[in-house]
C-alpha cells in the first residue's frame, strides 16, 4: 500500500508488507476469535442459569422427551467458561496487534457520536477489562464447583449469575464499538480502504 | 405496500448494525467446541464431556436457523457487487446446507445419547470433523463478504448509493 500514508509513523517500517486492508494477511483474526469468546461466555451463563432454575423447567424437558441432568447443565456452564477464558487471551492479543495496525477513515463520527480515537481506546482498554472479568469469573466458578458448593445441586451463586447477565450488557456495548471500527471507520476492510484512497471499486475490486 | 417497510440507515439496514455476524457466534463457537469436547472426551476417556458436546451441538443447531433468517434479510439488502455476488450465493447455499447437516448430526447424537450417554462411536467423531471443515469454509466465505467487499459498511453503501460501484 501507499507508504506515504504512514510518513513518520512507526508503522511506516512495515508499509511495504501490508495489504490494502492494512494487515499482512487478507482476513483479520480478532473478529473470528470474538465468535468464540462471546459464544462461549453467553452459553456458559445461560446453561448455569438453566441449571439454577432446574426445578422450574424439568417438567418442560420431560414434556420434550429430552433427558437432562442438573449436573449436565452445570458442566456446560463450567467447561464453556473455562474454554472462553483460555481462548480470550488470544482474542485480546490478536485484537491489540490489529489495533496497532488500524487505519480508521479520517473525519468519521460513529453512530453513537464517538471519533475513531475514542472508539479504539475504549475498545482496546475495554477488551483487557473484559478479559480480566472473564478470568476472575472462571476462578470464581471453579471455586464454587469444587469447594463452596460441591455438595449442592445448584452449583452457582445467584450473585455469579447476576454478574454474568450484567456482563452481557457490557459485552454488547463493547462489541458495538468493535463493529463500528469495521463498518463505520473501515478498519481492515479492503473495500472501505480502497474507497478512502479514492480508487474505483469497479477496477480495484472487480 | 413498500412504504410500510422501515427506512434503511447508512448501513442499508432497518436496524442499527448487521445482526447476522452476531447470531453466528452461537453457530460457529458451539459447533466447533462441541466437536472439540467430543474429541477430548474420547481421547482423554472423560465421557462426562460428551454431555457438554451434545448441548453445544444442540445450541448450534437452534442458532443456525435464526442465523439463516437474519442472514437472508441482510443478504437481500446487501447489494453485492463484482465477485462478491458469487461469494454471497455460495455462502447462502452452504448456510442452508449446514442447517441440514447440523440437524441430522443433532438427531443422530440424540439417539446415541439416549442409548448410552457414556459412549461415542468413532463414526460420529468423523462426522464432527467434517462439520468443522464445512463451518471453516462457510466462515471464510462470510469473512470475505465483510472484510474484503465491505457489504453493509458505511463507505461501501455510500458508494453504491452514489452509483460508484
Amino acid at each position: 500500500m501507499d507508504p506515504g500514508r504512514f510518513a513518520g509513523l512507526p508503522i511506516e517500517q512495515w508499509a511495504g508488507s501490508l495489504g490494502p486492508n492494512g494487515l499482512p494477511y487478507a482476513l483479520p483474526i480478532h473478529p473470528n476469535l470474538v465468535h468464540f469468546t462471546i459464544g462461549l461466555f453467553v452459553v456458559a451463563i445461560v446453561f448455569d442459569l438453566a441449571g439454577a432454575l432446574y426445578p422450574l423447567e424439568k417438567r418442560l424437558f420431560r414434556f420434550l422427551q429430552l433427558p437432562v441432568t442438573r449436573a449436565g447443565l452445570h458442566d456446560v456452564g463450567w467447561f464453556n467458561l473455562l474454554a472462553c477464558a483460555a481462548v480470550s487471551f488470544f482474542t485480546v492479543a490478536s485484537g491489540f496487534y490489529e489495533l496497532l495496525l488500524a487505519q480508521p477513515i479520517s473525519g468519521v463520527v460513529s453512530s453513537i457520536g464517538l471519533g475513531s480515537a475514542a472508539t479504539m481506546v475504549w475498545h482496546g482498554v475495554g477488551g483487557v477489562g473484559i478479559l480480566l472479568v472473564i478470568v476472575a469469573m472462571a476462578i470464581w466458578r471453579g471455586v464454587q464447583r469444587f469447594s463452596w458448593r460441591r455438595e449442592l445441586g445448584r452449583q452457582v451463586q445467584w450473585s455469579y449469575l447476576v454478574v454474568g447477565l450484567l456482563m452481557f450488557v457490557v459485552v454488547g456495548v463493547h462489541g458495538t464499538l468493535g463493529a463500528e471500527l469495521a463498518a463505520e471507520f473501515g478498519v481492515h476492510i479492503t473495500a472501505d480502504q480502497l474507497l478512502a484512497a479514492g480508487l474505483d471499486l469497479r477496477e480495484a475490486l472487480p | 405496500m413498500l412504504e410500510l417497510l422501515p427506512a434503511l440507515n447508512d448501513h442499508n439496514l432497518p436496524w442499527m448494525d448487521t445482526l447476522h455476524p452476531i447470531v453466528v457466534h452461537f453457530v460457529i463457537a458451539m459447533a466447533v467446541v462441541a466437536v472439540l469436547f467430543d474429541l477430548v472426551g474420547s481421547l482423554g476417556r472423560r465421557p462426562g464431556l460428551f454431555e457438554v458436546g451434545f448441548w453445544n451441538l444442540l445450541v448450534a443447531t437452534l442458532a443456525i436457523f435464526v442465523a439463516i433468517i437474519v442472514g437472508q434479510v441482510e443478504a437481500g439488502l446487501a447489494e453485492p457487487y463484482g465477485a462478491s455476488r458469487e461469494i454471497l450465493n455460495l455462502h447462502s447455499t452452504l448456510g442452508w446446507s449446514l442447517a441440514g447437516v447440523l440437524a441430522v448430526l443433532t438427531g443422530w447424537r440424540y439417539v446415541i445419547r439416549s442409548r448410552d450417554p457414556a459412549r461415542l462411536p468413532l463414526a460420529f467423531l468423523g462426522a464432527g470433523g467434517l462439520l468443522v471443515l464445512l463451518v471453516a469454509v462457510q466462515v471464510s466465505l462470510g469473512n470475505q463478504l465483510i472484510w474484503i467487499y465491505g457489504l453493509h459498511t458505511v463507505p461501501v453503501v455510500e458508494a453504491i448509493r452514489a452509483g460508484l460501484v
